[in-house]
């Protein structure tokens, strides 16, 4: 081989590899990622049966329930619309009613969310991110309850 | 001054790095080529080793031999010339180490640090320096200067005690109780006590010392919840878990229905052998009010634990109301805010004291006693 | 004092980095050596004042000095001693003074063991990580100073986030910033050989050990918090391609590729431009790491704090650094010579594979990484990527790397005959078919694509040996004379066969603790039975427990297999009490190389317990394969010939007929 074909060779070998991860990529980007839902925007638009989302807000007060085998009960809210959630396995220690939440997972036929992924961070004051944003939006934001902890961190 | 002098002795050493290098001779370094020819060399005898373990091919090892030799003659090119000229005094650098590098540290240490604090131990910020805000230090440090000055007045000891007990203080404690104990004589409660303090000082094992002060106290009182408590946990501690279960069943069966230590008994008995309920949350020991709120009370803020000294004061304030005749309490009163730096709230407590025991002279001449002791109600 | 003595010494480290980030540059433009032989006293003197510093604040640590706010919002005086020494670089601040104290032992290191490298280089190269110290120094003096001091000061200790005390998490940041920071030596002889406009075989010689050092810390580091979150979390789940993990891992898929594209550097003097634009990419990659984690860009269990000047002072840094980094690579590139030609079948081949793959792979995890964050800067648009797309772009990378891995060692330089390379495999093809044929028969269709994954992992644990065997004739030579091959083998040698080797391992352990785990959740009262897999799990019952820190609630199992007790197990639950906060502890059982984990859920009054099972076949592979990458590592480094700096001819001599 001449020098311009062993370029060519490895150049092209490059290329192969570049462009199937790109493809890899995209294909993974359209089906991959789960979007970041608030319970308002559930009711207001629901997404399809099959589209995973998380969904982000307080567990609403008095709506845990426990049922057998580890099923449990509990409705997710912005102040503003509430969504009652299903989950199948053992929550985090911090999940508590009134405490922030983000659950995963899909919303059926009927409006009930079917969580698989729950989750609470280690932290009493911690509240994830999505969801100071979401309770921003829908007013029932205390920055008096959340911003202690990185209040502690940081002053 | 230390820190001065420490600053001083490191900022010497860093001015030192810069200048002894500047000082020295140029030694004799070695050249980027040669690292390079010895490394081609290396190649050449590996080639010449995987040759001969036939690993490579006769032509192939010819290509590479050629190839590396070559590289080997085109690093033969000489290095840029770094020798050989006259070193210059470096007077600008030199000055700069001794002068730029102290100046730059100094002034930047004095902008962040916090040379102030350089004389404060941490025990000492801790203990000994009660802060303007009136907390439990500054009470506590009021007490400790009032027994310096009197060292023999066990009752002092004996309040100071609990409350060090309570901010998790236990050596101290036990020092604090020790006294008592010499001053005051021994009672089932004070050598339960003081075995207590021995106990939370070695990090909840009940030594030896511990277990000779609780064996004394049943002896004044073989009935002594704490003593008994204490000498169970030791048991199980010492894995004689037989006995150890005995003990505790007969503690719990004899139990006052509200004990607060119940439930740490329970949990301590529970945990000698599994049961099929549900334990509640267990405290770690905890008999009476004086071990149940130390982990607490260090969690506290002073302002809260100064809240929990008052709460103990006014609770026993208000106990005598109802049991006006319990003049060691009144005694102890009258103490509390003496100590606390409260003149004015132990005149109006033996005020009370003499309304109350109005009617029981024997018992109000212990009381006025006792306060002509302490120094009030001279009038 | 000793405090505000530490303080001082921090002060101190910063301004001899000043010093020798600058006198020793213009002594190397000039040519001045003894100009440049400063850049080894003040390296040292760097270290020695960051050590002392370090140490001060360890001391405050452990004194309780709450007058140190540092110490008083992260520290209690009833905290074990243990925790009061980690809790120094559990937090912000005390975790970036362990940044710098390691970036200065690396320069430290570096000026102190290579006598053989040109002073212009090494006066270079530690400029270059007096910078980069400069930066962070004032990182940490403007916006995380660990030493501010409070008055008055607190009577006690805010404590640490009870899921940090841990002996796991005290020694998971330390390994990964060597791995994270050890990649600044790498960046820093990249920088130096563009501005000196010189890199050869000896560049890549002095780089080879600093890289190799870094990678394994690296490897360990990432391999240690990985199971930390397997075993503290209580998911059971041992990767979660969180950002944070991601951000370490990408430095570690970087720095592989480097270390390859190295060997053909060093060996043929070609792909030079590569690998210094690997170089920096790897340390680009650590420095974007710690700016997502310490940004707080990302919310994360490991996210100290969220402070956005903190955050726009490391992104600075970052673009300083990496644009600087670049910019010099876009004018000096082109004078770099071009090196040795090679066919596309030969060792540069599947070298440039390798790299070719490897960087795709660390790609795709950057997309995945920084796209919900692009994302919702461009469009407010949120979005959470997670271990879908990750599996789908990041496992099809891996596949053909595993396939190519074995061929590498067999092809020859220059030019490779891929054929006999795929006789001298066959045996390790014909293990791994065999397994699928086994697997098939004894499973079913239904694990064909785990079987797969099987057979990839037996292809190169086989096939890496098999390049061994074959050097050393096995079967076809006496065994003394095997015997005698193999020790006559460089290190370096076996080390390669031993590090592909505990990928294979671990590449066993995902596909087999992904395919074959089974998970069971179910609601337990005292005395009843449980079954997962041939054992069963009998609740005993519950057990208090009380530390100096937490009370807590054990449950006793008993695990029988076929009627026989093998082991008891007791997961907590545990509340701490500063602050209030609650944490579950797993209990874990290791059975060969599986193990049972076992979790609880919530206990209600009655006894019933949530309870979850999971049986993990074969998931410890996955960590003692990284310890086996992580020996190989060390096996090449201890290889003498290879080590820092050219063999002196004496000692060649010496080698030779030892080889």
């Amino acid at each position: 081989m001449t020098r311009k074909q062993r370029r060519l060779t490895l150049i092209s070998l490059a290329g192969v590899v570049l462009a199937s991860a790109v493809g890899l990529v995209l294909f993974a980007l359209s089906d991959g990622i789960t979007f970041f839902t608030s319970p308002s925007d559930v009711l207001a638009k629901p997404p399809a049966p099959e589209q995973r989302v998380r969904l982000g807000g307080l567990v609403e007060q008095g709506s845990i329930v426990k049922e057998a085998d580890g099923v449990v009960r509990f409705a997710v809210t912005d102040g503003k619309a509430t969504v009652p959630a299903r989950f199948v396995g053992i929550l985090p220690d911090l999940f508590r009613e009134g405490q922030g939440v983000v659950a995963e997972g899909k919303v059926d036929a009927s409006g009930l969310f079917e969580a698989d992924t729950v989750l609470a961070k280690h932290d009493e004051t911690y509240m994830p991110k999505e969801v100071v944003e979401a309770l921003k939006q829908s007013g029932e934001w205390r920055p008096e309850d959340a911003g202690q902890a990185s209040q502690a961190v940081t002053q | 001054m230390l820190l001065w002098i420490a600053m001083a002795v490191l900022t010497a050493a860093a001015s030192l790095t810069v200048l002894i290098p500047l000082g020295r001779p140029a030694r004799v370094q070695p050249a980027h080529a040669g690292a390079a020819r010895s490394i081609y060399r290396d190649q050449l005898s590996e080639l010449a080793r995987d040759k001969e373990r036939g690993l490579i091919g006769e032509g192939e090892a010819e290509a590479a031999r050629i190839e590396i030799s070559r590289r080997l003659l085109n690093s033969e090119a000489p290095d840029g010339d770094t020798r050989a000229r006259p070193q210059p005094a470096y007077r600008l650098e030199r000055l700069a180490a001794v002068i730029a590098i102290p100046l730059i540290a100094i002034a930047a240490y004095l902008y962040v640090g916090s040379p102030q604090f350089a004389d404060r131990a941490a025990t000492a910020a801790r203990q000994t320096e009660p802060t303007a805000m009136g907390d439990i230090d500054e009470l506590i440090a009021r007490v400790e200067a009032h027994l310096a000055a009197n060292p023999e007045d066990g009752r002092g000891w004996e309040i100071l005690s609990p409350i060090y007990m309570r901010l998790g203080r236990f050596d101290d404690a036990v020092r604090a109780m020790g006294n008592t104990k010499r001053l005051l004589g021994s009672t089932a409660e004070r050598e339960s006590l003081y075995g207590e303090a021995l106990t939370r000082a070695s990090g909840n094992v009940v030594t030896e010392d511990a277990r000779s002060a609780f064996e004394k106290a049943l002896k004044f009182d073989p009935q002594e919840a704490r003593a008994r408590f204490y000498l169970a946990l030791s048991l199980g501690q010492s894995g004689r878990k037989d006995e150890a279960i005995a003990a505790w069943t007969a503690l719990i069966a004899s139990a006052p229905a509200d004990a607060q230590w119940l439930s740490a008994a329970e949990a301590e008995l529970a945990q000698l052998k599994p049961t099929a309920t549900v334990p509640e949350t267990p405290a770690t020991v905890a008999p009476g009010p004086t071990a149940a709120d130390v982990a607490a009370a260090v969690g506290q803020t002073p302002a809260e634990r100064q809240e929990m000294i008052e709460g103990m004061v006014a609770g026993l304030a208000a106990r005598l109301e109802t049991e006006p005749t319990d003049v060691e309490g009144w005694e102890r009163l009258l103490r509390a805010y003496t100590v606390l730096g409260r003149p004015a709230d132990a005149e109006a407590a033996l005020e009370r004291a003499r309304a109350k025991l109005v009617e029981q002279p024997e018992r109000l001449a212990v009381v006025e006693k006792a306060a002509k002791d302490i120094g009030i109600g001279k009038d | 004092m000793i405090v505000e003595l530490g303080h001082y010494a921090l002060v101190l480290a910063l301004v001899l980095a000043l010093v020798g980030g600058t006198v020793p540059f213009f002594g190397a433009l000039r040519g001045d050596e003894r100009l440049m032989s400063v850049a080894s006293t003040t390296a040292v003197a760097q270290f020695v004042f960051l050590a002392l510093s370090f140490a001060a604040l360890t001391y405050a640590y452990v004194a309780s000095d709450f007058s140190v706010q540092n110490v008083a919002e992260n520290s209690h005086s009833l905290k074990p001693l243990l925790y009061k020494v980690t809790g120094v670089w559990g937090n912000h601040e005390g975790s970036m003074l362990l940044w710098v104290l390691i970036l200065a032992l690396f320069g430290a290191l570096v000026a102190l063991f290579s006598e053989n490298l040109p002073l212009k280089l090494k006066a270079l190269v530690l400029s270059v990580q007096a910078w980069i110290g400069v930066a962070f120094l004032l990182f940490i003096l403007v916006s995380s100073n660990p030493f501010l001091r409070l008055d008055p000061a607190p009577f006690e200790g805010r404590d640490l986030n009870p899921l940090l005390q841990d002996i796991g998490l005290a020694i998971h940041p330390p390994l990964l910033y060597l791995g994270y920071v050890g990649c600044s030596i790498s960046f820093a002889f990249a920088i130096a050989a563009l501005i000196d406009g010189r890199i050869d075989a000896a560049w890549a010689r002095w780089v080879r050990p600093w890289t190799l050092t870094a990678w394994c810390f690296l490897t360990l580091g990432i391999s240690m918090g990985s199971y930390w979150a397997y075993y503290e979390l209580g998911w059971g789940g041992w990767w979660f391609w969180d950002p944070v993990e991601n951000s370490s891992f990408m430095p570690w898929l970087a720095a592989t590729a480097l270390l390859h594209s190295a060997i053909v550097m060093e060996k043929r003097e070609a792909l030079k431009i590569w690998t210094i634009l690997l170089a920096i990419l790897t340390f680009s990659l650590s420095l974007l790491g710690t700016f997502l984690v310490r940004s707080g860009v990302l919310t994360s269990v490991h996210a100290f704090a969220t402070d956005p000047t903190r955050g726009i002072f490391i992104l600075i840094i970052l673009c300083v650094f990496v644009g600087g980094a670049f910019a010099l690579f876009a004018t000096r590139a082109g004078t770099l010579s071009q090196g040795g030609l090679f066919a596309p079948i030969s060792r540069e081949g599947a070298l440039v594979l390798n790299n070719l793959l490897l960087t795709a792979a660390c790609a795709t995890v950057l997309v995945g990484t920084l796209y919900p964050l692009a994302l919702e800067a461009l469009t407010g648009e949120k979005i959470s990527v997670g271990a879908p797309f990750f599996d789908m772009t990041f496992g099809p990378m891996m596949v053909p790397l595993i396939i190519a891995v074995p061929f590498g060692p067999f092809l020859a330089w220059k030019r490779g005959d891929i054929v006999a390379a795929g006789q001298r495999l066959l045996f390790a093809f014909g293990a791994a078919m065999a397994a699928v044929i086994i697997g098939l028969a004894l499973m079913g269709t239904p694990a064909a694509l785990a079987l797969f994954g099987v057979a990839l992992a037996i292809w190169l644990m086989v096939g890496s040996l098999s390049e061994i065997a074959f050097r050393i004739k096995l079967g076809r030579a006496s065994l003394g004379e095997s015997w005698r091959r193999g020790a006559g083998l460089p290190r370096s040698a076996w080390g390669t066969a031993v590090a592909h080797f505990g990928l294979g391992v671990t590449v066993l352990g995902v596909v087999a603790a992904t395919a074959w785990n089974s998970e069971t959740i179910v609601t337990l009262k005292p005395g009843e039975v449980m079954s997962i897999g041939d054992r069963t799990l009998t609740m005993d019952g519950f057990v208090p427990l009380s530390a100096s820190n937490y009370t807590g609630t054990g449950v006793r199992f008993t695990v029988r297999e076929g009627g026989n007790v093998v082991a008891t197990m007791e997961p907590e639950k545990r509340l701490y009490t500063v602050p209030n906060t609650p944490t579950t502890e797993a209990a874990i059982k290791t059975f060969g190389f599986s193990q049972l984990y076992v979790s609880l859920g919530d206990v209600s009054a009655d006894g019933a317990t949530v309870v979850r099972v999971y049986w993990k076949t074969l998931v410890t592979l996955i960590w003692l394969g990284t310890l086996v990458m992580t020996a190989g590592g060390v096996l090449s480094l201890s290889d003498r010939r290879l080590r820092v700096g050219a063999p002196k001819p004496s000692r060649r001599s010496v080698a030779v007929p030892a080889e």
